[in-house]
């Protein structure tokens, strides 16, 4: 049983961190609180306090895959998660930073309406139909520019 | 230069495999607005179909990845407000507590295992030196506390010049006729927000010699029962 202060001192020093990967992987704010309390419960259980963030970043993201690896495909597809395991060869810090390029990306390289389909796609969780009634575009076309926008982006970073 | 009949032919000698190949690649894009358009309604498809979409070729599955990738660079930018950490770990040390006290009440009958075997000592060896001719042998139920096991006690544990405060044990006894005595002895009224909580029986062994705040402690180990204490007021949900 782990000491409650060396606990409560790991908590409060990686628990943002563990909280904001469960988040982005999971897109749920309860399941992700959830995983993170359950590893810190095992961290409390051990006798071993991890030596860094490492270890407590790997352990989440591992949990967090492991839960949408037992959701059902239509929930998977929903919430845009992995339909496939992951080879999550790089380390997550990296992982994150390409995270962030790409958000960075959107802002600065796509262009209108091409950023605002984008956003209302992701960020907003709109369908391309009610973005395109939106915005007051044809269908297809509100298809064709997200499709140029995925196509875009994904020819500038690259395939994995 | 190949004619379209040649096309076809050639097109003929390939596997069907690469048939499929050689018409996939000349229909990406259509592949990859049928994926759009299932990813804006899901229901409408089964898991086979929506299988068959994401999986129709690499291109397809190349989009869906970076479509995952995008929804999360979303998220990771949405989700940039500060952590209100004080409350995570207030909200994370609730789940731990009953989890340290995982045998809280096999600890507690353990203790007062330990507590009825040395106040029993005390008790023989008080009969021996006095040479007493008492013949009945102390209760397990309710026996001295001659000595006292808690070595350091809560601020607020009530002190007794007295060696005869005795553990109380209750068993099986509805709530509603345990809580009120013990209540009573610390001078606290209590108070039942539903009448549900009122007969749920408990075997609960009270050491008086415990300030409330251990006993109301020892009380919430019961999962149903939640016992908070407002300065001379006990509420039990």
């Amino acid at each position: 049983m782990l000491e409650q202060r060396i606990l409560e001192q790991l908590f409060r020093r990686y628990y943002s961190k563990m909280i904001h990967l469960a988040s982005v992987l999971l897109g749920d704010d309860e399941e992700a609180e959830d995983v993170v309390q359950d590893i810190f419960l095992r961290v409390a259980d051990s006798d071993i306090a991890p030596k860094n963030d490492n270890y407590l970043l790997t352990t989440v993201r591992n949990a967090c895959l492991n839960r949408i690896r037992q959701m059902q495909l239509h929930d998977k597809v929903k919430g845009l998660m992995p339909i496939e395991d992951e080879a999550d060869l790089q380390p997550i810090d990296k992982r994150l930073e390409r995270l962030e390029d790409i958000a960075a990306y959107v802002d600065e390289q796509l262009e209108e309406p091409h950023r605002s389909i984008f956003h209302l796609r992701f960020d907003e969780d709109l369908t391309v139909s009610e973005i395109a009634r939106l915005l007051g575009l044809n269908p297809n076309t509100a298809y064709k520019y997200l499709m140029q926008s995925i196509q875009q982006i994904r020819h500038h970073f690259g395939k994995h | 230069m190949e004619t379209t009949k040649e096309r076809e032919q050639n097109q003929a000698g390939l596997s069907s495999a690469e048939r499929e190949g050689v018409r996939q690649s000349q229909t990406t894009n259509e592949n990859i607005c049928q994926l759009l358009e299932m990813l804006d309604n899901p229901d409408a498809y089964t898991e086979q179909q929506i299988q068959d979409i994401i999986n129709r070729d690499e291109d397809t599955r190349e989009t869906y990845r970076l479509m995952v990738e995008a929804k999360r660079s979303s998220r990771h930018r949405q989700n940039q407000k500060p952590v209100d950490i004080d409350a995570a770990w207030q909200s994370f040390n609730q789940k731990l507590q009953p989890k340290q006290q995982g045998f809280g009440w096999m600890k507690i009958a353990a203790s007062f295992i330990g507590v009825l075997l040395v106040s029993g000592i005390a008790f023989a060896a008080i009969h021996i030196v006095r040479q007493h001719q008492k013949q009945e042998a102390p209760q397990s139920e309710i026996t001295e506390n001659v000595t006292n096991p808690v070595t350091t006690l809560p601020a607020d544990t009530l002190t007794n010049d007295t060696v005869t405060v005795q553990p109380v044990i209750y068993d099986n006894t509805p709530l509603e006729k345990m809580l009120p005595e013990i209540a009573a002895h610390y001078d606290v009224k209590v108070i039942f927000t539903n009448d549900e909580v009122r007969g749920l029986r408990f075997r609960f062994v009270w050491n008086p010699q415990q300030g409330i705040d251990q006993v109301i402690s020892d009380l919430n180990q019961f999962e149903r029962l939640t016992v908070t204490r407002m300065d001379n007021q006990i509420t039990v949900e």
